[in-house]
């Protein structure tokens, strides 16, 4: 564990001292701006940011795979993979420290939107609810660590970054396509548009972003995101054996 | 201190290496030769860890390390080839790092990073982001990370690669300075560094060991010398072609020829001649000096000849590596 923990704070670190974070950081707190402007700060509307967590959940599918990319993608390229595979720290501890840098800096990546609340209380009258404004932080970083974990499987399977980037993007929206477009089409048949619609992270950020915080969502982020990350160091250790 | 036993690996149709075995006491140097795609690298990693072997078993200080994976590794100092290294940080970080990795306390460790900084070399520029640091100083920074545990066992992977010759002596005296109180497994391609640095020399090729000894052993300093450089006269207008078949036919000769450089005075009837004894022979000096003195040469230099390293290195190669030697 305190293995883990060294990763993910070096990794977290490393993010900080690149060029790459900081645009990842600015990027995302510029669009989110965007968004919240155009649609959260209008005349005459409820003092929701309902409409800024529906839209912030989509920037996450760019955003998570390009902080994701090069969690074990540049470890494999730069060789540095070595030194850390032969300390006494197992390939699961190195993966999960990984992943938890990811989500650390994530986590950071939200703190510039947190000023976007605080506008709304100071200019809505009614002020605005705090339980959905928790309620979709809450979502956006469930959807983040979900997106993030697939990105680190994509980026345990390659050593170019592009494509594990690349990689990531497609598999979520591909997902996002059969979860949302495909399963609601009238030729698919019951039974899968069922499974499908069961698989949707779309429909769960949208519940929560109404302060709706189901148990069974956050499972399904929390569960998905293990799932992933298993994934992601079983993809790792098959590399010891090619 | 490390044992090695019929280690075997394969990637996809290519056999890297094939049935390796050896054994490393404890405070031994050995330095592992080879050339490109002998199996040195792939055989360091699976000592190491890295990499799982096909077949067979390494154990280090009677830990598996395989089964015991974790105890193994805390005993092993390892620099891999070209010393790879987190650019973005400094190099009092990076080996921080690494003292987390390795679970020392924060006071131990922060005094580990320091003594190795010092030892190393690096002090000055430990501050400094190791992307801004020569390929020296990276070299020594991933040397101060491979000692900063203070492991019984080290195992450097071309150590003084990229390294200019200021740098490649201050690095030879380093690992001579570790060596004698550790267990040291060398790999290089440089081979004047393995001789001067090795108390033990591993060649390998096409995957298998095939020579294995003390420097001196392999180049026969120890034994019976094997060549033997010669001068003599004989009548200026005979020529070479007739002092060599005057001592032709010596016992234990296996081959008589003239050098390719020959002495100033070569037009008085001098000639240089390397001589080659056959495998066993014992010292050819008396029988040479003998034999040219009944045939009326005259000699003014007869001496032994040690074969370099170098010339063993092509020699067991060429050979195409026939098992442990």
């Amino acid at each position: 564990m305190r293995g883990a923990w060294a990763i993910a704070t070096r990794e977290m670190g490393s993010l900080l001292r690149l060029p790459v974070g900081w645009v990842v950081i600015a990027l995302f707190a510029f669009l989110s701006a965007v968004l919240f402007v155009n649609g959260t700060l209008t005349p005459g509307q409820p003092a929701t940011m309902r409409y800024f967590f529906a839209s912030a959940s989509w920037l996450m599918l760019g955003v998570a795979p390009a902080v994701s990319m090069r969690l074990l993608s540049e470890e494999l390229r730069s060789g540095t993979i070595e030194p850390l595979r032969t300390a006494p720290i197992s390939d699961a501890a190195v993966v999960w420290g990984k992943y938890l840098g990811g989500v650390l800096f994530l986590g950071l990546m939200l703190v510039p939107t947190l000023v976007l609340p605080i506008v709304l209380w100071g200019v809505s009258d009614p002020k605005p609810d705090p339980g959905p404004v928790i309620a979709g932080y809450l979502s956006l970083m469930l959807v983040g660590m979900l997106y993030l974990a697939v990105g680190l499987l994509a980026s345990a399977l390659t050593s170019s970054q592009t494509l594990a980037f690349l990689g990531a993007l497609m598999f979520l929206v591909l997902m996002m396509v059969l979860t949302g477009t495909v399963s609601q089409a009238e030729a698919t048949p019951q039974w899968m548009a069922r499974a499908l619609a069961a698989l949707s992270v779309q429909a769960r950020a949208r519940d929560m972003a109404k302060g709706v915080i189901d148990t069974g969502a956050v499972a399904f982020f929390l569960a998905g995101s293990a799932w992933f990350v298993l994934l992601a160091t079983a993809a790792l250790q098959s590399r010891r054996w090619r | 201190m490390i044992i090695v036993r019929e280690i075997a690996k394969s990637f996809g149709k290519v056999r890297a290496v094939r049935g390796v075995s050896l054994e490393l006491a404890a405070g031994q140097i050995a330095g592992l030769l080879g050339p490109n795609g002998a199996g040195k690298t792939t055989t360091i990693r699976i000592i190491t860890g890295y990499l799982p072997a096909d077949r067979g078993d390494v154990s280090i200080a009677g830990y598996d390390t395989r089964r015991e994976a974790m105890r193994a590794r805390r005993l092993v100092g390892y620099l891999p080839e070209s010393a790879p290294l987190y650019p973005e940080m400094t190099a009092r970080a990076y080996l921080d790092h690494r003292g987390k990795l390795f679970s020392l306390e924060r006071r131990r460790r922060t005094r580990a990073v320091e003594e190795v900084l010092e030892r190393c070399r690096v002090g000055e520029l430990a501050s400094r982001r190791i992307g801004a640091l020569s390929k020296g100083y990276r070299q020594r920074v991933g040397l101060a990370a491979a000692l900063l545990h203070d492991p019984p066992v080290l195992i450097l992977d071309e150590p003084t690669n990229g390294l200019d010759p200021n740098q490649i002596r201050e690095a030879r005296t380093l690992i001579r300075e570790l060596a004698a109180e550790r267990t040291m497994l060398l790999c290089s391609h440089i081979l004047p560094e393995i001789e001067r640095t090795c108390d033990r020399v591993i060649i390998m090729a096409g995957g298998r060991i095939c020579a294995d000894g003390t420097p001196e052993s392999l180049t026969g300093a120890g034994g019976a010398p094997r060549r033997y450089a010669m001068e003599v006269r004989s009548n200026p207008s005979a020529g070479a072609g007739y002092t060599i078949g005057r001592l032709s036919g010596i016992a234990g000769v296996a081959r008589i020829e003239a050098t390719g450089e020959q002495p100033s005075d070569a037009a008085g009837g001098w000639t240089r001649l390397r001589v080659e004894g056959e495998p066993g022979a014992g010292d050819l000096r008396e029988a040479l000096a003998g034999a040219a003195a009944d045939a009326g040469l005259f000699v003014r230099e007869l001496r032994p000849e040690r074969e370099t390293l170098e010339e063993v290195f092509v020699r067991v190669v060429e050979s195409g590596g026939g098992g442990n030697a």
